[in-house]
This record gives C-alpha cells, sequence and structure tokens, in this order.
C-alpha cells in the first residue's frame, strides 16, 4: 500500500493558541523575575483550580515533559536522569524532565526563562499514577519547598460517598498550607469562580471535541493533541475560556462548510493511549495520506472534567478528579469506551502501549479483547512510548498501522 | 511475460517468479543488506536471464516503498494470508518467523485478515534470536538441527534477551548441559515467544526462514499442535501473496 503523501488542513485558530500560551509563559516569567506571585507547580489533574484561586501562576512539569518529547529533545536528556538513579523503565515525561533540569537546560529558555521557574511550592495528585509524587519530590528536596499530595485510590469502579468525601477533604486540607505560601488568603467565592471557569473550559473542550462525531471530522487527534494545551495548564482561568471559543467556533463553521480535518476520509479510528510526542507530525500524515481520520482519543477526552459545580466547588473537584478515566477500573473504562465508539462511528481502535507509562496504556489487562468480544471493532496495538522514542520501531509499526488500514478497509 | 514478487525483509529477500496461470516458476533468495534495490535487482537479474519480466515488480517487506524500478508495494501481512489460503483454501492461523518480526495472522474462511499481532520491540523469538546465538556459540543452522536431534531433554532457556540468552547459555554450559539439550531448549523458545501472541486457534500455519532453515521448530510445532503444517519454501510465500494480491 503506498500512501500518498495529503496534507491536513490546518487550523487557524493555532495563531491564537500559540498566543495563549505564550503568554501563559509570559505570565510565569514575570513571576519568576519579578515574584510578584508565588508559583506552585501542579501535576496535570491536580487541583488547579484551587491553586490559580489562590494567586498563584501554575507550572505543570507534565506540559514540559510533552514540551521536551515534541521537540525531540527528551532522547537527549533521559541517559541523564537514568545516570542519576531514575530507571528508564519509569515515567519518561518524568525522566526527560529532570535530565533537562540536570543538564540546566529547557525549550522554555527560547523564551526568556533562565531555567523551569523557581516552584514555592509543589502540588500533586495520584489520581493519574503515583509516580508523579516521586517526581515531584526529587524537585522539593532540590529546591527545599513545601510538597503536598492529595492521595487517590486507583483503580475506582463506582465512585462512592466515602470516595468523594474523602478526596473533598484532602483538598480541604490543602488550604491551610497552601495559605502559608500564598500571598493571598482562601477565599470561597473566588474558588467558585475559579470552578465555574474551569468547568465552562471543560464544556468548551468537550464541544470540541465532539465536533469530531460529524463525518467528515473538522479535526483529528494529532491536532486535538496540541490544542489541548490550555485545558491542561490554564483550566480554570478566562484565557482557556476565551480560546476554545475561538477554536469551537472555527471547528463549527467547517462543520458547515464541509471542510474536513484530512482530505478524504474514509476511516474513522480511536487512538488509546499517549501520543508519541516524537511523532505527532508524521503520524498525522501517516493517516491522512490513508485516507484514515484518528476522530478521538482517551488521552484528549481526559481532560473533559464537566462535573465541576461552583455550588459545591470541594465536592465537585473531588467526584471531576475521581472520575478521570485513568483511575477507574477496567470495568468503568470499557463502559467510557464503548460509548464513544459509538458516539463517534469507529471503524477500528490503536492502543498505544507506551513502555513507560503502564497507567495510561489499556491493553496490558485484556481490556482489549473484552472490549472486542462486545462490539467487534478491531484493534490494533502498536509499541512506543510517549518520550522515549529509543522505545519505538517505525518501521514495525508503519507495517502493522498499514496492514490495519487495509483490513479496515476490507471490512467497508 | 512473468511477474515477479519480492519480499525485502530484514536479513533476507525473497523472490518468485510466476507464469500467467499464477504457478511459482522460480524462487531465488539473496540477502538484503543495506541497500534494497541492489537486492531487488539481484532477483530481477537472475529472473530475467530465462524470461520476459513485466513491470511492475510486486513487493511487501521493509523495502517495499523503496525500488528505483515500477513497483506496487504490498503489506506483507495481507500479502502472506493470500498466498497460505491460497494453499490451504481454509481458515486457519498463521506464525510466521522472519528475521526481525514474529507474526500471529488470523485468517478467515474467506481469506481475509481477521487479526494479526506482531512481537513486541524485541528480538526475542525472532530469526535474530538464532542467528545471534549460532553466531555466538559458532554453530550453523545445519548444525543446530542435528544437534537438537540428539538432545535426551530440554534445557530451558529463561531470558527475553538474546544478548543475556548467550551468557545464559555459557552458564548453563558451565554447569554441565550439553548442547542438543540446549539448542533443544532455544527451538522451544522460539516457539514459546510465539505463541505469546495470541492463543492458537483453528488449523495452525507455520511460515518464515526459521521454520525453512530450522525444521525441527516445525516438527516441534507440530507435537504442541496437532492440526499444524508449513508449506515447502514457506518464506517465498510474502512474496508470491503479492503478485497473487494483483
Amino acid at each position: 500500500m503506498s500512501s500518498e503523501i495529503k496534507e491536513v488542513a490546518k487550523l487557524q485558530s493555532v495563531n491564537a493558541l500559540r498566543k495563549t500560551m505564550d503568554d501563559y509563559f509570559s505570565r510565569l516569567r514575570i513571576a519568576t523575575e519579578t515574584g510578584n506571585k508565588k508559583i506552585a507547580w501542579c501535576t496535570s489533574v491536580g487541583p488547579a483550580e484551587l491553586l490559580y484561586s489562590m494567586g498563584f501562576e501554575v507550572y505543570f512539569p507534565e506540559n514540559h515533559g510533552a514540551m521536551l518529547g515534541a521537540s525531540k529533545l527528551a532522547d537527549k536528556y533521559i541517559p541523564t536522569a537514568v545516570a542519576h538513579g531514575y530507571s528508564p523503565d519509569i515515567c519518561s515525561y518524568l525522566t526527560a524532565d529532570i535530565g533537562a533540569f540536570l543538564q540546566n537546560e529547557t525549550p522554555l529558555q527560547k523564551s526568556g526563562f533562565k531555567s523551569v521557574p523557581k516552584p514555592d511550592i509543589l502540588v500533586y495528585n495520584t489520581n493519574q499514577c503515583h509516580e508523579v509524587g516521586d517526581w515531584f519530590m526529587y524537585y522539593a528536596k532540590h529546591f527545599k519547598v513545601p510538597i503536598l499530595g492529595v492521595n487517590t485510590p486507583l483503580w475506582i469502579n463506582e465512585l462512592t460517598p466515602s470516595i468523594i468525601n474523602g478526596i473533598a477533604n484532602q483538598f480541604k486540607d490543602l488550604v491551610p498550607e497552601l495559605e502559608k505560601v500564598a500571598t493571598q488568603k482562601f477565599d470561597l467565592e473566588k474558588f467558585r469562580e475559579t470552578v465555574r471557569l474551569s468547568h465552562e473550559g471543560c464544556v468548551l473542550w468537550r464541544k470540541v471535541l465532539e465536533t469530531a462525531k460529524h463525518k467528515p471530522s473538522p479535526i483529528n487527534f494529532f491536532d486535538s493533541a496540541i490544542h489541548m494545551g490550555p485545558i491542561v495548564i490554564m483550566r480554570g482561568t478566562q484565557y482557556a475560556v476565551d480560546y476554545y471559543k475561538i477554536l469551537l467556533a472555527e471547528l463549527e463553521n467547517r462543520i458547515k462548510n464541509n471542510i474536513s480535518s484530512i482530505p478524504s476520509e474514509k476511516l474513522r479510528l480511536y487512538w488509546d493511549g499517549m501520543p508519541l510526542w516524537y511523532k505527532l507530525s508524521s503520524m498525522s500524515k501517516l493517516f491522512a495520506g490513508m485516507d484514515t481520520c484518528v476522530v478521538a482519543s482517551t488521552y484528549c477526552n481526559s481532560w473533559v472534567f464537566d462535573d465541576l459545580d461552583p455550588k459545591d466547588p470541594f465536592e465537585s473537584s473531588a467526584i471531576a478528579y475521581c472520575k478521570l478515566f485513568i483511575v477507574r477500573s477496567d470495568d468503568a473504562k470499557q463502559n467510557v469506551l464503548e460509548k464513544l465508539m459509538i458516539d463517534f462511528s469507529i471503524d477500528g481502535i490503536i492502543y498505544h502501549d507506551a513502555k513507560t507509562c503502564g497507567r495510561n496504556s489499556n491493553n496490558r489487562f485484556g481490556l482489549q479483547n473484552r472490549l472486542n468480544d462486545k462490539n467487534k471493532i478491531p484493534f490494533l496495538e502498536i509499541n512506543g512510548d510517549l518520550c522515549d522514542s529509543r522505545c519505538y520501531s517505525e518501521e514495525q509499526s508503519l507495517i502493522a498501522i498499514e496492514t490495519f488500514i487495509k483490513q479496515l478497509s476490507s471490512r467497508k | 511475460m512473468y511477474r515477479i514478487g519480492i519480499d525485502l525483509g530484514s536479513s533476507f529477500t525473497k523472490g518468485v517468479l510466476v507464469d500467467e496461470n499464477n504457478k511459482i516458476i522460480d524462487y531465488h533468495l539473496t540477502r538484503t543488506g543495506f541497500d534494497f534495490n541492489k537486492a531487488a535487482q539481484k532477483i530481477i537479474d537472475k529472473f530475467s536471464v530465462d524470461h520476459e519480466i513485466q513491470y511492475p515488480v510486486f513487493t511487501c517487506g521493509y523495502g517495499r516503498e523503496e525500488l528505483k524500478i515500477p513497483f506496487v508495494s504490498n503489506s506483507e501481512i495481507i500479502a502472506l494470508a493470500k498466498a497460505v489460503f491460497n494453499h490451504y483454501n481454509k481458515k486457519c492461523s498463521i506464525i510466521d518467523i522472519g528475521g526481525q518480526d514474529t507474526k500471529y495472522v488470523t485468517v478467515g474462511e474467506t481469506g481475509q485478515v481477521d487479526k494479526f499481532k506482531m512481537n513486541r520491540k524485541c528480538a526475542a523469538g525472532t530469526g535474530s534470536f538464532i542467528e545471534e546465538i549460532a553466531f555466538r556459540l559458532d554453530i550453523s543452522a545445519e548444525e543446530f538441527t542435528s544437534f537438537a536431534k540428539q538432545a535426551t531433554e530440554e534445557t530451558k532457556i529463561n531470558s527475553y534477551c538474546t544478548v543475556f540468552a548467550v551468557s545464559e547459555i555459557v552458564g548453563m554450559i558451565k554447569k554441565g548441559s550439553t548442547m542438543p539439550n540446549i539448542i533443544l531448549g532455544i527451538y522451544n523458545s522460539v516457539i514459546d515467544r510465539s505463541v505469546e501472541l495470541s492463543p492458537v486457534e483453528d488449523f495452525l500455519v507455520i511460515t518464515g526462514g526459521i521454520p525453512d532453515n530450522h525444521p525441527l521448530i516445525v516438527d516441534l510445532f507440530k507435537k504442541r499442535f496437532p492440526k499444524c503444517d508449513s508449506p515447502a519454501k514457506s518464506q517465498f510465500l510474502a512474496a508470491y501473496g503479492c503478485v497473487l494480491l494483483n
């Protein structure tokens, strides 16, 4: 099968995205340089709303890890972290990030930073994995700053009141500790407003992703993985809300004018697992060349927290952050996936088994076979990694992907 | 006019010459090396001596898109399934053991690929595993088979890693294991890795360079899976399938 080179229709919103992201980093840089605001480091699905409501500028090391992956720098830094005792088998966001720090290098230096912004406090949530605690602990020890954690139980099947109350109480317990560092006291009304903005941003992000239900889809996963930046790092701010209004309007306009993301959409795929950040662009072209649009993904859908409710900000935050896909049992995950396959008219599923991220690889405990037994949608498993490109065998994967597309085409 | 199918694999390039009745007239095998064009040209030159060749040629494998001559490329998995179904004309599962890849393919009642899986990014269970061990122990493929036939019991090889497997074997020799028993263990290790890809269903067909060059592996498969077969010259099937698909 010869795949033609077909260009993916470029989203005009990318200019607004660039400005939104640049402005975010400018705010962080100014806070670093002037000390006008305290800086909190937060995990990507951590309590960002609480931190923003208390006046912190919030920095997300996972975003930095993705940046290192996408800029193909991770391979340069991972060995340094490994040499310092961090296994190559653990999260490659972590090893790339710590390795870069040890080499005193960061892509942020191009934006005027001397180094990554120095934290005044670090706050993590283990809802995604426990490695984030070890990751943040490295920096807490290095910078001698406080570290706070929300310890969420893994493998949540049913979201019971005891789990919700437990997490809500952990969120509340953060407040007095954060107040010791923050320049302003906790204000419930400000927290409500941040949660409201977060909810609004998440709803807009969900609507963005849902435009891909349309045939042909106006957006693909490889674009979404880039455009998800604001919902990850500016959740709870007006900036994210403003940006997603722009993006949503463009996508709705595309639907109205029948403009598709790829030139010819014949197959619709679902992507499970992390993106291969270092292959985002080539993957995008590869699928477009085979008239295949990856329309939905577990990864991008993970930032839809529409349970957030300003009326009850602590409890609703607990619900939202415990409903997160990655923290659920395989049965609960399967229910989510079954619905997504129907909603997005999926022809096939690709499971990316990321060598260093077991928690984001949903093909390790038989879920792929159970789902296939139920909905008969063919699937393909590819081995790779989010940042460590040494774990990805491109030629082998290309043969598998091409064969899979042929297999699906013959079923149409 | 004769058509050519070429499977440009990681270790070897396999070519078949096919007549108008879809019958294979000739086979040719050459090392792939680093130049796919050179490897393909060797195949074409060999077949061109006595036959008029029809272009494009039909390709699959790692170098399928790299040729400067006119070609039509195919998925080696779809091509393999086509050729195997053409041979047996029934639903089956295929385990193909090549130089870098081990593949499990399920072929449906009408010859369609129902599912497939490839080995993880690791040479364990592939031809490279045996090649590396043979090189390190200085044993030829023929010697491998004759040694294994003398085995009295299997010495189990545990290591996933090809390099560590060699260290493990050296340790076994030190402890008194015999070479025949060790080689039987190596063969079974290859089989163990391949059947990890999927539960074996239906009639099982073993293909690829490894079963062709190490026929005892096929016998060992048959011991485990009585409904099993391996066609002669099975490493040429994907090349043949390329022609049949077009």
